[in-house]
């Protein structure tokens, strides 16, 4: 069985600025996740580690990264799902908890719920002893200024900054050598968010799902949009017609697109190892690891030109011992080694 | 909520009312479709599970009367989603169901609930969970989806946004029941058999609908598992596990293990399954199946599809369900069971 790990780290408009400690962050959360994988792991301890990498990231929207709801207040949500049992465990609106994906897993694995929220949550954490994270160390100084400003502003230019609002979520989907899928996916929701704003990440069938007998799931993008049409179940739903993994992501984003104007990103992998990373809107950072080779997009996060779907990827090529991997040098196409 | 006022005129997602040129061939249709007395239709369910046997006569006539309230509604002129939150208020009012008043009780002997709402013009859909101290929260779901750029609030979130709204809030106590209170105490009892715990739990209750225009609705709402964890959050506030309305499909309410029932996307499940043409009964028996393979789930669920046929479906002991059509009422709660009255037949119970 091919083992194959992908990672997102959301699919927005990542500014300039922010795009190349994105692409390095899923690259490195890929490898972490793979190497799980190739020593034998499971496909649920493998996505779990990949989305903790991304989470310990301040870079993305998920753990530490978190933007700040319209009290100024950390609300996280996460989920992961074990494609073997369909057994699913989910937080929302849970507070200071640095890795919510690693609670959501005990949700699944030390209750017999699937979905804890708020107090709840973060009593259940506090008695299987999650430390709790200050505020403080979960937020940047950078989404505090960015906080600010958008409160000064108001609701005028809600609309405005609406485009700008970043939806970095992070998840991750496997397969492992058993044949085995899950999926993983985190968040710190929207920026001034209403209290208690529930996005598609901890919501299964929309942020993510997972199912031996057709594959996993992890989206990212317009929450609101993902939700309402169960963006992650309609792809597995597409998979199980029979589609191959790519036009079933593709499919099911334009459905979106047409159906409730939102825009998103998906990654998505088979039992067998078919794997997609697709989105609609102008950036998503992704990486793919399988067999001993890490995927990634050239230049990081061009636009995917419709209706052409075609990418424009180059292999990256590593071996997974020493997880050395060579780069691509834009300007020269000339190939340097790179430790990781 | 004063529904009375409303007036006739389906108003676009955000609130504006336009107007739209209506495909002659659909109209026809439609209008074929009322004529023969298919349209509307409005079926409800108070809960699938085992219902004690003192309690089956209550059940059933709750659900009768909510079926001729949101039926109504419905020959009134009105929206479906007006429908089905007329439906679901008044399970919520009655304190013989697991909604609103007559909530079950968490681990701590306090009730959270859980609502969700959904138009499936639009799929535009409005949910709260664990949301504590207010009366009707179908009511809240329906505020979260026309007033806010949001789906889903949660918890404290939830119960800001009541307060915003000018929904008045209820002492916890009020929405307790003796019946729920005893409930919780029995299993509390470290002896405490896990099959009786759940019995008489009356379950969630849900209704969907399709109106004369064509416009399909669902609405579900619960005070959720006896003795849950607090914070715990089941099927009913999540889109496609514990409701799912779209115009092209049909709209599904299910009710029974929250836990299977998400496991499974069960809502989203049977519409897939509809929408490749099975009928509402062939996909909910499906889904139900599916939901009892996979992962051991017991459950029920109400569907309508765009042309007004309809199913109550249920893999569980007992389902306390009503259908309003064309005039007549059906109703049931064991297996098999289809009684027929005229809707205009004085209400009993």
């Amino acid at each position: 069985m091919k083992a194959v790990l992908v990672v997102h780290g959301g699919a927005w408009a990542i500014p300039d600025e922010l795009a190349e400690a994105s692409v390095k962050g899923v690259k490195a959360a890929a490898s972490e996740g793979y190497r799980v994988l190739g020593t034998g792991g499971s496909a649920l301890d493998a996505v779990e580690k990949a989305v903790r990498a991304m989470e310990d990231n301040p870079v993305f929207d998920a753990g530490h990264g978190a933007v700040l709801n319209a009290d100024g207040e950390v609300e996280l949500d996460a989920i992961i799902m074990d494609g073997q049992t369909l057994g699913s465990g989910a937080v929302s609106c849970v507070q200071n908890i640095a890795n919510p994906v690693s609670l959501a897993r005990a949700v699944m694995e030390k209750t017999d719920h699937v979905m804890l929220t708020s107090r709840g949550a973060n009593l259940f954490a506090e008695r299987i002893g999650f430390k709790t994270a200050p505020t403080e160390t979960l937020v940047t100084a950078y989404e505090r200024r960015e906080w600010e400003k958008a409160k000064e502003y108001g609701a005028g230019v809600k609309e405005l900054f609406r485009s700008q609002l970043c939806h970095d979520t992070v998840g991750a989907v496997a397969v492992d050598s058993c044949g085995n899928v899950a999926c993983a996916t985190s968040t710190g929701g929207i920026r001034n968010k209403m209290v208690g704003r529930v996005g598609d990440s901890p919501v299964i069938g929309a942020g993510g799902y997972a199912d031996n007998r057709s594959g996993a799931v992890s989206c990212t993008g317009h929450g609101e949009s993902i939700l309402k049409v169960t963006l992650a179940r309609l792809i597995i739903f597409h998979i199980e017609q029979g589609k191959e993994v790519e036009d079933a992501v593709e499919l099911s984003l334009r459905y979106m697109d047409e159906r409730v104007h939102g825009g998103g990103g998906a990654i998505a992998v088979s039992p067998s190892g078919q794997w997609a990373a697709t989105f609609t809107t102008e950036r998503m950072a992704w990486a793919a690891a399988e067999q001993g080779t890490l995927w990634t997009r050239r230049g990081a996060l061009q636009r995917q030109q419709r209706p052409d779907w075609t990418y424009d990827f180059e292999e990256v090529t590593g071996c997974l011992g020493t997880l050395t991997t060579t780069a691509i040098d834009e300007k020269s196409c000339y190939v340097t080694p790179q430790q990781w | 909520m004063d529904q009375s006022k409303r007036r006739r005129g389906r108003r676009e997602g955000d609130g504006r009312k336009s107007y739209r040129p209506s495909l002659g061939k659909e109209r026809s249709k439609r209008l074929s479709l009322c004529l023969i007395g298919m349209l509307p239709v409005l079926v409800v369910h108070g809960g699938a599970g085992q219902i004690p046997k003192e309690r089956v006569e209550m059940a059933s006539a709750g659900v009768r009367a909510a079926a001729r309230a949101g039926y109504a509604v419905l020959q009134g002129g009105r929206s479906s989603m007006d429908a089905v939150v007329e439906a679901v208020t008044n399970l919520e009012n009655n304190p013989s169901f697991n909604a609103g008043y007559g909530s079950v009780l968490n681990v701590k002997g306090e009730v959270e609930m859980d609502a969700i709402v959904m138009d499936g013009r639009t799929l535009a859909s409005g949910a709260v969970s664990a949301v504590r101290n207010i009366a009707n929260p179908i009511q809240l779901a329906r505020l979260v989806m026309e007033q806010t750029s949001h789906l889903c609030l949660t918890a404290g979130g939830a119960g800001q946004f009541a307060r915003a709204m000018g929904m008045p809030e209820v002492p916890g106590d009020s929405l307790i029941t003796e019946y729920a209170r005893m409930r919780w105490k029995k299993n509390l009892a470290p002896n405490a058999n896990p099959v009786e715990c759940q019995m008489g739990k009356m379950g969630t209750v849900g209704a969907v609908a399709v109106d004369e225009d064509g416009n399909i609705a669902c609405a579900t709402s619960t005070g959720g598992m006896l003795n849950k964890m607090e914070g715990r959050v089941g099927d009913t506030a999540c889109i496609g596990c514990g409701g799912y309305a779209d115009n092209r499909a049909g709209a599904v309410s299910p009710t029974g293990h929250g836990e299977a029932i998400m496991k499974v996307t069960l809502a989203r499940l049977i519409l897939f399954h509809m929408a490749q043409g099975m009928s509402p009964e062939e996909a909910s028996d499906l889904g139900l199946a599916t939901m009892k393979e996979r992962v051991e789930g017991l459950g029920g669920v109400v569907t309508v599809d765009p042309q007004g046929r309809w199913a109550a479906r249920f893999t569980s002991t007992q389902m306390a369900w009503a259908a309003a059509q064309g005039g007549t009422l059906h109703f049931g709660v064991f297996s098999g069971e289809d009684v027929t009255q005229g809707i205009g037949d004085p209400a009993d119970g």
